[in-house]
């Protein structure tokens, strides 16, 4: 038995009770986390063109790309009913969240990561919510998520991005891209890219970037706005058709020449060629709106 | 050598995924770029479907129970069932020409593929069919393509909405949300192709919101499973 129980409450100073006050909650704070999830920080030596493969179910997911020949995962999970599986076999590193119970409740289900990895790596990565944001890697990346959002900047490779409802943001990206989802906004922005392939049913799509030689860019939706930015100095065949909405084009476009387009019996369509018509632009939308704009 | 219509050769897509096909069926293969567009399509499905995980778990008995059923009533597949055995066996994915297509698969990617499949097979005939008559038989034609999808497409909703009801709440809600939104792009291309039967666009917009849902679907059970 403590003696402070002999002592009646009147007479203790007060300063004594704000020592408690303060002291309490500090050693509960102290148990919570000495008890709660620990970050975890684990590395792996690859060869050239490493494989990694992330999945986890919800959690805020950060890849960067750096000079080493080594991968890096730091690993954050949310609670401590789930952990954290990083192995690697081979040339191939497997990064997963798993639940250490059968009781674990879906919000528990969350991990953050922060990953470094060599430029030249091979990314696939499956995070249902939060977020996926990666930069400056240069190999094949595949993306799924159902919520979470994905943000890539100065990717290059094969891109396929798969969300459900997540937006999804490309910046600076010079591989070939190919993006689905049925509500995710997509801006495209910065691209260098000879194959753009976007698809979203509900959302936006942005495209701001260079239309190359010989390259192809098809933006499609049911709904909602396709806006694709342009430059006099640009050169491209266009082909916009909104079924039921409205072709909106600030571009002076001529007859093609590669190839006869016939008006279709069906919405509204734009055909033409802008300067020598060298890149092929295809823009679909059922009830959206497309609008041709000049670069600001 | 006697001609096949596209309907006729419906009854050799099973033997012909299986390895077996007639001189009249390769002829018709041969001449119809819609259902040699069929074969590819399935041959496809197999072979991406092959390179899939199998390690995931079974989906209820009663989703290929109906799953079979449909296909059946379609004359897309025929009953292989032995006569002493009973429908639920005969169901699952280990009976007929789709366990040859798909030996080492989980049964959610299964169900995947069958709706995929059903989706291709069900568009794909209804071409040729709509091409040469008018625009009533364009309508009925999709009609008939499309009524059963939507049926079967609900059915396998039913199901996927049990099994995410064990996601997470953010993810759980963005499926269903994005499943509504798939739902009302269906309705509004039905609408716009019965107001104008002959319309393509229309028709290829539909057509690319049932695949949508059927991918959807797909995803919906496989999440669920991952969560079990």
């Amino acid at each position: 038995m403590s003696s402070s129980h002999f002592v009646p409450v009147q007479w203790l100073p007060k300063t004594n009770w704000k020592t408690a006050g303060l002291l309490v909650p500090s050693l509960l704070l102290c148990s919570a986390v000495s008890a709660g999830p620990k970050r975890q920080e684990q590395h792996f030596k690859v060869a050239a063109h490493p494989v990694i493969t992330i999945h986890n179910p919800n959690g805020l997911i950060t890849v960067k790309a750096w000079t080493k020949s080594e991968v890096m995962v730091i690993s954050t999970p949310a609670s401590d009913r789930i952990e954290v599986d990083a192995e690697q076999m081979g040339n191939r590193v497997d990064v997963s969240t798993r639940e250490l119970s059968d009781s674990v409740a879906p919000d528990d289900m969350r991990a953050d990561f922060q990953i470094n990895v060599p430029e030249d790596a091979e990314l696939q990565i499956h995070n249902d919510a939060g977020s996926v944001s990666v930069a400056n890697v240069l190999g094949d990346m595949n993306v799924e998520t159902v919520a979470a959002g994905v943000d890539l900047e100065d990717a290059a490779g094969y891109l396929s991005v798969k969300t459900v409802g997540g937006s999804f943001t490309c910046i600076r990206c010079t591989g070939r891209i190919e993006a689905s989802s049925i509500s995710g906004n997509f801006r495209l922005l910065d691209l260098r890219s000879y194959h753009v392939w976007a698809q979203t049913s509900s959302g936006n799509i942005l495209f701001n970037g260079e239309f190359l030689p010989n390259g192809t860019y098809s933006l499609k939706n049911y709904s909602g706005v396709i806006e694709l930015r342009f430059s006099p100095g640009d050169s491209f065949d266009l082909s916009a058709t909104s079924l039921k909405g409205k072709v909106n084009n600030e571009a002076k476009l001529t007859p093609s020449p590669h190839q006869r387009h016939f008006m279709p019996r069906w919405g509204n369509a734009l055909f033409g060629t802008f300067n020598e018509g060298r890149a092929k632009i295809e823009m679909t939308s059922f009830d959206g709106t497309i609008n041709i704009l000049k670069r600001d | 050598m006697a001609t096949i219509t596209c309907r006729d050769f419906l009854a050799y897509l099973e033997p012909w995924m299986e390895g077996e096909r007639p001189p009249d069926a390769q002829a018709h293969v041969r001449t119809c770029s819609h259902c040699s567009g069929v074969i590819k399509d399935l041959e496809a499905i197999h072979t991406e479907a092959g390179s899939w995980n199998a390690s995931e778990q079974d989906a209820p008995e009663r989703v290929w129970t109906a799953l079979r059923a449909q296909l059946e009533q379609e004359g897309l597949i025929h009953d292989t069932i032995p006569a002493g055995e009973g429908r639920t066996r005969a169901a699952a994915p280990s009976a007929g020409w789709f366990a040859g297509l798909f030996p080492r698969l989980p049964r959610p990617v299964l169900a995947g593929a069958y709706l995929a499949a059903l989706v291709a097979v069900a568009f794909a005939l209804s071409g040729p069919v709509n091409k040469r008559v008018n625009e009533a038989r364009w309508l009925k034609g999709t009609q008939i393509s499309t009524s059963p999808l939507s049926a079967q497409l609900n059915f396998a909703e039913q199901n996927s909405n049990s099994y995410v009801s064990r996601s997470s709440p953010v993810v759980a809600a963005s499926l269903h949300q994005n499943l509504a939104i798939v739902d009302n792009y269906i309705a509004l291309c039905e609408k716009s192709v019965s107001e104008d039967p002959q319309n393509e666009v229309a028709r290829d917009y539909l057509y690319e919101a049932y695949q949508q849902k059927a991918d959807l679907l797909t995803q919906m059970t496989e999440r669920g499973e991952n969560v079990q």
